[in-house]
């Protein structure tokens, strides 16, 4: 069962007890099975009892059952004899909650008819061993057959359909009948159907197993594949039958699963060339339009991050730690981190990098010792140790669809991706201001004789491309660590990428993250990580022999360029 | 000319040792921890419980009546810069004993230096074990006072699949080498065991965690994780938003402790496990003390008894870890051991040392013969609080820090 | 050969002999260790150490102040040297390892018996190295050979300037990631440590100590001497013509790309003799010493000295790492400041290192105030032009 916040929980059991669903009398003999489960000495019986829940639901049943696994019933001495309860969620200021027994869902009161209180550190919990565990978890699973939320009555039919019980099948079918979702219904009959294939008569198994295939059931791939294998080495025992369609059915899930690999695949490079890109921009300003090599670049990014988390914890004091208010903290952090980053971009500018336009391979001395300087800054402001950022909740989780996943702050990373991009590009083309940039970028001296004022050119390309990548460390707060070293894991691969698509141009950088981001997600599942990284240097080497000024070369006239 | 720039340096050194009255009533200690650098991130913390450790013992009137004395040196996460510092604290600053080191290779590095110049360190993080040097304590967890509890934990949970995933370094090799040889023993086939490893500062693990979606599909499968402390953020963001939980694919972590929580999204790790000899959330009056004495001491960093200035304590968000636990014991062992020997001379104190108990924060702890510790082993699962929640525990496991002598031995 | 020294420089020279040679080891073995003018053992290693990165910055200087190639990978020809000697080192420990095994600890525990069985758990390119001399060759021609064929590839095509430094930069990051791997056969992240012997002298007493401090004097002086003789000779004439305008070099008939694959190759093999001799000093080679950042710090020390000057270097490599010895000692939580502020002090107001105060100082006494952003360059840069020009 998917773990739910307790809030959601307890929502979710008064919407059980209003939906009015449950027999009184039927819940009463639950609580009481519980409790003789509880106070049971003996393991098998309480199996057992813990088994005969399955019929016996109620939500106290199902809170005592999922406290139990967590070893948060208490067994409290009164009057001789044990009384196990649950404490409730919420607590007072003392960090104490009321207990509510199990067997009638009140509230203990001691002798004058008071609530006692109790801290859940000072209790110690009913044991569990991780047999119980497990047997409180099957119970547990069947419930979720019906819970109200379509994704955890569809997780729970998956995982059930894997056991291959038997004995679930009645309650597939009974689920079945009165499912309303389409996904959870082919989740059950596809649980229905992996049941069946492990039965022992050829004729229930083997119209199963074409089920599956026909179902292209990726749940079920594994076991069909170990039938496979055992029909080959047993044919005695499988018969013919089972093995050809076992291997039927193996072929049309794989070759199925294949197209799911490509699109996956496909997706994952992307998103990795967008890390890149998003990480990769800024640079492609500061270091491949204006030609200082900024190895502070990474440490920019870092200012970046550093701002979300302290948005973060600005919007957590106001709002609280989640909802609707907390989650908007992202869009403003983004916005600050360009503010924040742009402005240390700036001060660099005007502190360290307009000394050196003349002298371009010392900027990268300067920015070094910068990059130095920052991290042991930020070491000192925010603590040796990485930050917590949190992401909010529209970016959390993921989609599937054609059985591949989609997760939520890859595919916003995408997005923000493609968006700066063209913003960057339509400022740069589209607007007097990028003219100027072009211009001075192109050839300073000459910009500045037709009346560019190149002084605040510069400063604003630089408080511009650090603002970017302040941005991307943002953006990258959600997907990776934040600390400070950070920056020191992109920069090597920023410096890359801008060269690979050709010093001076945005679509080069653009291209030139695709290519590797995508050639990198293609060789890992064959070469492995590291293996992966190193061949994709190596190609980048190699193409670089090929075309020796990136993908895009700027043109030139001079041979000196 | 160098020579008599070296030689002013010298005389101003010798100097300072003649004003000092109280040099005499001190002893130095080294604390070769990185301050900087990659390493930075986790050995910082460490620096300050020792600091804190040397400031509780000041307080109760110091080591056979003398007051500890830290020499604090950065060795920047740059290997051949540990051996130098290592040299430098046992030769120009004559320390009694050096705390320090965290990766396993800036241990190697320092380690023909503390033989050569017989010096004596401790070392408190979990490690792969096969070392064994006369001049260096390991209070850290050794691979059977870790890695084997877990597995047999999942064993005992009905898991049988394993991915081994971590970090390409020495300890996740030796880790998983081991554990693939014991898997073997209970009788798990080769096919439901997968070995993947990660470059340091890998930050892409949508191909990882696709495949382990995929192993994982039938439910009885569980993910031994050795990747090191930076990389586990990418592995968790990129392992939830997939839709896996502890739930249907636990993680047992090995390098995740509370002060590694602290950089970590908390909520998307709650119910996954971890491994050690100590957590922060142990109920016991030892336990309480320490938190509670480390979280007021950061807040006001100070030594009592020597004239150090301490400096670059964090004091927000402060927890306790195995690791700062480990550190500390280190320090007090040795200061009972000096104790019984009354000198600290390195000879003395080592053979002082063996045998030598102290009931700490995780537990008593016996120092054997085999310079590893006899401690107990907690296994918890992790709560959206980072904290750790005891799930199981095995009393007075004996730390062996050879392979072949424990798997021989089940 | 003697005529390519100036006579102050020659002096100087001789100076640094007798002090290298004679004076601190005699300063070290005869004098009492109480004695105030007693040199310790640490202290002959360390600035043994620092005498190698002297040696790697004398290589990266040779690239960038007279060819004007910025390599930003002269750490992985450092490293490959040191690796090469390293190996040597490693089979010379015998079975005194922690498994009292034929071969390295590493290979005991990373199941090699069972890889290689043949030859016992030993690599088969592991075998030749038990010969000391066979090691050392290897310093030279494994370097040379990995810079020969990236130079190559490089300069055939024509990369050059930044192009140059950033892909320099991505081999020995390749490079590093490769060695980093365990199944790569050379130790993994630990790398190559714990050594005993060399040529039979124990590697842990003084006297052994002394030698490889000697011989880092030697090398140093040598690798000096030969490139104050390369640069003034008609050969360094061209070198320099090319870092001040290779097409005009290229246009008179001189086959440029060639003079610089030859260049590249000579530094890498000057890398290499550094590293070599920093191992069995420092004790410890891993893939960390490949990282690109430290490839990035040697070109630091020769900004700070004085590129373009062949004592600058020396100056700035020797001077850097004291600093950082001190500071990280003396100031272990500030330390990064301190260096961070001094490079871009160095940057800003001392264009030309430290060799180059004395200049400024005339400059500067002669009334001539120049602001620093007027400062004349040093060398025109042919790496990293705004692209466009």
């Amino acid at each position: 069962m998917i773990r739910l916040p307790a809030p959601l929980l307890v929502w979710l059991l008064m919407f059980l007890a209003l939906a009015g669903k449950l027999h009184a009398q039927q819940a009463e003999g639950g609580r009481a099975v519980l409790v003789k489960a509880l106070l049971s000495e003996d393991q098998d019986e309480q199996i057992q009892l813990i088994q005969q829940l399955v019929r016996l639901r109620d939500p106290l049943v199902e809170r005592g059952l999922a406290a139990w696994r967590q070893s948060e019933v208490f067994l409290l001495e009164r009057d001789g004899g044990r009384v196990p309860v649950v404490l409730d969620v919420q607590l007072d200021a003392d960090g104490k909650a009321r207990a509510i027994q199990l067997l009638n869902g009140e509230f203990l009161k001691d002798g004058s008819g008071a609530e006692l209180r109790f801290a859940a550190a000072e209790l110690t919990g009913a044991e569990n061993t991780s047999k119980l565990r497990r047997a409180i978890k099957a119970t547990m699973d069947l419930y979720a057959l019906s819970d109200p939320n379509e994704k955890i009555r569809r997780d729970a039919a998956i995982k059930l359909g894997q056991e291959q019980n038997p004995d679930y099948l009645t309650v597939f079918a009974d689920r079945l009948k009165e499912e309303v979702s389409l996904e959870v219904k082919d989740a059950l009959t596809e649980a229905i159907a992996l049941t069946r294939a492990a039965d022992a008569d050829p004729t229930v198994r083997i119209p199963a197993i074409q089920q599956l295939g026909e179902m292209r059931s990726i749940n079920g791939v594994g076991y069909l594949q170990e039938l496979e294998a055992k029909a080959k080495a047993e044919p005695s025992k499988y018969g013919a039958e089972t093995l050809n369609a076992a291997h039927t059915a193996v072929v049309q899930i794989q070759s199925y699963q294949a197209w799911g690999n490509l699109l996956g695949t496909a997706f994952r490079g992307l998103s990795l060339a967008a890390v890149l890109l998003v990480a990769a921009l800024g640079l492609a300003i500061t270091f491949g339009l204006m030609g200082v090599i900024n190895m502070a670049h990474g440490e920019i990014m870092m200012v970046g991050a550093y701002t979300a988390y302290v948005v973060q914890n600005v919007f957590k004091s106001w709002f609280g730690g989640s909802g609707g208010g907390f989650d908007l903290y992202f869009l403003f952090a983004l916005a600050v981190s360009f503010v924040v980053a742009g402005g240390v971009g700036l001060a660099l500018e005007r502190g360290v990098i307009r000394f050196l336009y003349k002298r371009p391979l010392e900027s990268l001395l300067a920015t070094w010792g910068v990059s130095l300087l920052l991290q042991q800054l930020f070491r000192h402001i925010f603590g040796a140790a990485n930050v917590q950022v949190t992401s909010p909740g529209w970016l959390s989780g993921s989609f599937v669809f054609n059985d591949v996943l989609f997760a939520y702050n890859r595919v916003f990373v995408i997005a923000f991706a493609c968006f700066i991009v063209v913003a960057t590009w339509l400022l740069l083309t589209r607007t007097s201001l990028g003219l100027q940039v072009r211009a001075v970028m192109q050839n300073r001296a000459m910009a500045s004789c037709v009346g560019v004022r190149t002084d605040r050119i510069n400063m604003f390309t630089f408080a511009f491309g650090s603002g970017l990548a302040g941005m991307a460390g943002a953006c990258l707060s959600q997907i990776g660590n934040v600390g400070p070293s950070l920056g020191q894991n992109y920069i090597v691969d920023c410096f890359m990428i801008v060269v690979l698509g050709g010093v001076g141009s945005l679509f080069g950088t653009v291209f030139a993250s695709l290519g590797v981001g995508i050639t990198d997600q293609i060789l890992q599942p064959w070469l492995g990580a590291v293996l992966g990284k190193i061949t994709v240097l190596a190609a980048v080497i190699l193409f670089l022999q090929w075309r020796p000024a990136g993908i895009f070369p700027t043109r030139g006239r001079s041979l000196e360029g | 000319m160098k020579k008599s720039f070296r030689s002013l340096l010298t005389a101003a050194a010798g100097l300072a040792i003649a004003w000092g009255v109280h040099a005499a009533e001190t002893v130095k200690v080294g604390v070769l921890h990185s301050l900087s650098g990659t390493m930075a991130i986790s050995e910082t913390s460490l620096k300050d419980v020792l600091l804190f450790t040397f400031d509780e013992i000041n307080k109760a009137g110091g080591v056979n009546g003398k007051m500890i004395e830290p020499v604090v040196v950065d060795p920047a996460s740059n290997w051949p810069l540990f051996a130098e510092k290592a040299e430098q604290l046992l030769v120009k600053d004559k320390v009694a004993v050096v705390f320090g080191c965290w990766t396993s290779v800036s241990r190697k590095s320092v380690l023909p230096v503390f033989e050569r110049l017989n010096g004596l360190l401790f070392y408190p993080v979990q490690y792969e074990g096969e070392e064994l040097s006369k001049n260096i304590f390991y209070t850290a967890e050794a691979v059977n006072q870790q890695a084997l509890p877990a597995v047999d934990y999942m064993l005992a949970e009905g898991k049988t699949k394993f991915y081994l995933l971590g970090s390409d370094y020495v300890y996740p090799r030796t880790t998983n080498k081991i554990l693939k040889q014991y898997l073997k023993l209970k009788g798990i086939p080769d096919s439901d065991i997968v070995e993947i490893y990660t470059p340091f500062g890998h930050t892409d693990y949508q191909t990882i965690v696709a495949d382990i979606k995929k192993f994982s599909a039938g439910g009885k499968a569980t993910v031994i994780s050795t990747l090191n402390g930076d990389t586990n953020v990418p592995f968790f963001k990129e392992f939830a938003n997939a839709g896996l939980t502890s739930e249907n694919c636990p993680v047992v972590s090995f390098s995740i402790s509370e002060d590694e929580f602290r950089g970590l999204p908390a909520k998307e790790l709650a119910g996954h496990l971890g491994c050690w000899t100590y957590f922060m959330s142990l109920k016991n009056p030892e336990n309480s003390k320490f938190v509670s004495d480390f979280l007021g001491w950061v807040k006001a960093p100070v030594l009592t008894g020597v004239d150090y200035k301490v400096t670059g304590v964090d004091s927000k968000g402060r927890v306790t870890c195995s690791p700062m636990n480990l550190s500390r014991l280190g320090v007090y062992l040795w200061a009972q051991a000096a104790t019984k020997a009354g000198s600290f001379d390195v000879d003395k104190v080592r053979e002082a040392l063996i045998g030598q108990k102290f009931k700490g924060p995780g537990g008593e702890v016996t120092m054997q013969p085999n310079h590893h510790l006899i401690n107990n082993v907690y296994i918890g699962e992790t709560l959206p609080t980072g904290q750790f929640k005891v799930i199981k525990s095995f009393t007075g496991v004996k730390g062996e820090p050879f392979s072949e002598k424990f798997l021989t031995a089940k | 050969m003697l005529r390519s020294f100036s006579r102050t420089e020659a002096w100087l020279l001789l100076l640094a002999a007798v002090v290298g040679f004679g004076v601190l080891p005699a300063l070290n073995t005869f004098v009492s260790p109480d004695s105030f003018f007693h040199v310790s053992t640490f202290s002959l290693s360390i600035w043994g150490k620092y005498l190698c990165y002297a040696v790697l910055a004398l290589g990266v200087n040779l690239l960038w102040g007279y060819t004007g190639l910025l390599s930003l990978g002269q750490c992985l020809f450092f490293s490959l040297g040191g690796y090469c000697l390293g190996m040597y080192l490693m089979l010379m420990i015998g079975n005194l390892g922690q498994y009292k095994a034929d071969i390295p600890d590493f290979m005991v525990f990373l199941e090699f018996p069972k890889r290689f069985p043949e030859t016992g758990g030993l690599p088969p390119h592991w075998i030749p190295f038990r010969n000391f001399w066979f090691a050392a060759a290897a310093v030279i021609w494994v370097p040379a050979l990995v810079a020969l064929s990236f130079g190559y590839l490089a300069f055939r095509s024509r990369i050059k300037g930044v192009y140059f430094s950033i892909l320099s930069q991505a081999l020995t990051y390749a490079a590093s990631l490769m060695f980093f791997r365990n199944d790569f056969t050379f130790g993994g992240n630990n790398g190559l440590t714990d050594f005993k012997f060399i040529l039979g002298y124990d590697l842990n007493s003084p006297s052994t100590k002394r030698a490889l401090f000697i011989c880092a004097v030697a090398l140093l002086l040598g690798v000096y001497m030969f490139c104050r003789w390369l640069t003034s000779t008609k050969f360094g004439l061209i070198q320099r013509a090319i870092r001040d305008s290779e097409n005009r070099v290229l246009f008179s008939g001189y086959a440029t790309a060639q003079f610089k694959l030859f260049v590249f190759v000579l530094a890498a093999v000057i890398c290499a003799l550094g590293g070599a001799l920093f191992v069995p000093l420092v004790g410890i080679i891993n893939p960390s010493e490949m990282a690109p950042d430290k490839s990035l710090e040697a070109v630091v020390w020769c900004a700070v000295g004085g590129r373009g000057a062949l004592v600058g270097p020396v100056l700035g490599a020797i001077g850097v790492n004291s600093l950082k010895s001190y500071a990280t000692h003396a100031f272990a939580e500030q330390w990064p400041y301190i260096l961070g502020a001094l490079f871009v002090f160095v940057t800003l107001f001392m264009p030309k290192g430290i060799v180059g105060l004395p200049e400024q100082w005339r400059t500067f006494r002669r009334g001539k105030k120049t602001k620093p952003e007027d400062a004349p360059t040093s060398t025109p840069s042919t790496a990293a032009k705004p692209a466009a020009e």
